[in-house]
């Protein structure tokens, strides 16, 4: 972590930001269209709607395995996205991680209380309706992160993989990655924690102040 | 580094429950550089959302759409709300937490609903029941003042048997709520008993009923007890452990 302290650093209220990005453009983007929906903007939530929502639903979607409730909870994401803008802080990280922080405790809500039974029936009926809308249009853009994320992933250890992928596209807890996983619980938090520091170094996340 | 530290990792990917999320998140609270970390981790982690892609039918853009326009914003709260309007926040999320806990199933819930269930009958009887009924309201009413007192800490652990000890204290109340579920049931004629452990000074909190592997109780003099601990003894309860705990963990 640096603390800018040069003289040419602009004064005033700092602030964190991610360097560097795969698209900074796009990063800068998302973060003014998102407080330009937290001013009630319509227009400013159309197009965040178009930069997020495949990856929202994408999310969902591998989290949860079910196409209909991954629209539901998609759409329960992107209403709550409008409904609480206000509450995103540039200061505190990028309007992307606000998005997807929202969305993925919304699926693992989902899977949570779905595994206590409540919609388990409907989601085997569900299972047939396959949708046509997932092998789509791929911007180059994507493509490269998806091969960045990738390459990241693959550079950690197997329990660090494991960890992070059960936990994260699984929307398992730490305590069934360790059932899963046959291993101590401290080590699956260690491990789950070490991979994040690795792969933030890998991906080259990085905050400034 | 304290213990709770090397949560961030599992809860930044959601993997910790309601306990887990309320304790960290009262930990963050005064720890600037766990701040710092969990900004970077939810940035890497939402980078992991750029390898899923599924655009969703546009029929879901048409109804998100429609949602929004008749759904009210909330309007940005007052700038810079004082810590200890966030110590509030925090401290009722801890309640929350806590009693979705006590409400969650499982026997520990199964008697609390009970306790309120009989405190309720209570008011409806007369006289004798009087007394009794009294003692239940008032236990119902210190279990939730520990709940909600603003110094609470919630510790849990996992019994490596199966089954999970939680333990919320108040030392400024010198009360703690026990929450004992999913141990295996004890043998005929056996129960288990909790311990407040000072030092190698061991003192009951409570036996739970014969034959039961959960259930609440509130512990009394919590005050300067650095551990917690739970062993099976006969159902009438033992004067010191017999054996080693099959859990202990500190509590303060």
């Amino acid at each position: 972590m640096t603390h800018g302290d040069s003289a040419g650093d602009v004064p005033g209220r700092s602030r964190l930001h991610a360097v560097p990005s795969a698209a900074p453009d796009q990063r800068a983007e998302t973060d003014d269209l998102l407080r330009a929906v937290a001013r009630g903007d319509e227009a400013a939530f159309e197009r965040l709607y178009g930069l997020v929502s495949p990856r929202v639903h994408g999310l969902v979607r591998r989290v949860l395995r079910d196409p209909a409730q991954a629209e539901e909870v998609t759409q329960e994401v992107l209403v709550e996205v409008w409904r609480t803008a206000a509450r995103f802080d540039p200061a505190r990280g990028s309007a992307t991680a606000w998005v997807f922080t929202i969305a993925h405790r919304r699926a693992v809500d989902r899977v949570r209380s779905e595994q206590a039974g409540v919609e388990r029936t409907r989601r085997v009926a569900a299972g047939s309706a396959e949708t046509p809308y997932d092998e789509v249009a791929e911007e180059a853009a994507a493509r490269l992160e998806r091969q960045q994320v990738r390459h990241c992933l693959d550079a950690l250890t197997e329990v660090q993989r494991e960890a992070i992928t059960l936990a994260y596209y699984g929307g398992h807890s730490y305590r069934e990655v360790a059932g899963l996983l046959e291993t101590a619980l401290p080590t699956v938090k260690t491990r789950m924690r070490d991979g994040l520091i690795r792969l933030r170094d890998c991906l080259g996340v990085e905050l400034t102040r | 580094m304290t213990d709770i530290h090397a949560l961030a990792g599992a809860y930044v990917l959601d993997a910790v429950d309601d306990v887990e999320r309320a304790a960290f998140a009262r930990h963050l609270d005064g720890c600037e550089s766990c701040a710092l970390e969990l900004a970077e981790f939810r940035e890497t982690a939402a980078r992991l959302a750029d390898s899923t892609w599924s655009v969703p039918p546009p029929a879901l853009r048409t109804a998100v759409l429609a949602e929004i326009r008749r759904t009210p914003q909330e309007r940005p709260g007052p700038a810079g709300r004082s810590g200890a309007a966030r110590a509030g926040a925090w401290r009722r999320r801890l309640a929350v937490a806590a009693a979705a806990v006590l409400l969650a199933g499982g026997v520990g819930a199964a008697t609390w609903v009970a306790q309120e269930q009989r405190v309720r009958d209570a008011r409806t009887e007369a006289g004798a029941a009087r007394d009794q009924a009294g003692a239940a309201r008032d236990e119902a009413a210190r279990i939730r003042a520990v709940l909600t007192a603003p110094d609470a800490v919630v510790r849990t652990d996992a019994v490596p048997a199966g089954g999970r000890v939680t333990v919320v204290a108040s030392a400024s109340r010198d009360e703690g709520v026990a929450l004992v579920d999913g141990l295996a049931a004890p043998a005929p004629g056996r129960a288990y008993q909790l311990w407040l452990i000072e030092g190698t000074k061991a003192t009951s909190a409570g036996v739970l009923p014969a034959g039961r592997g959960g259930g609440t109780k509130l512990l009394s003099g919590v005050r300067g007890k650095g551990l917690f601990g739970v062993t099976e003894e006969p159902a009438s309860g033992s004067v010191a452990p017999t054996m080693t705990p099959l859990v202990a963990f500190a509590i303060t």
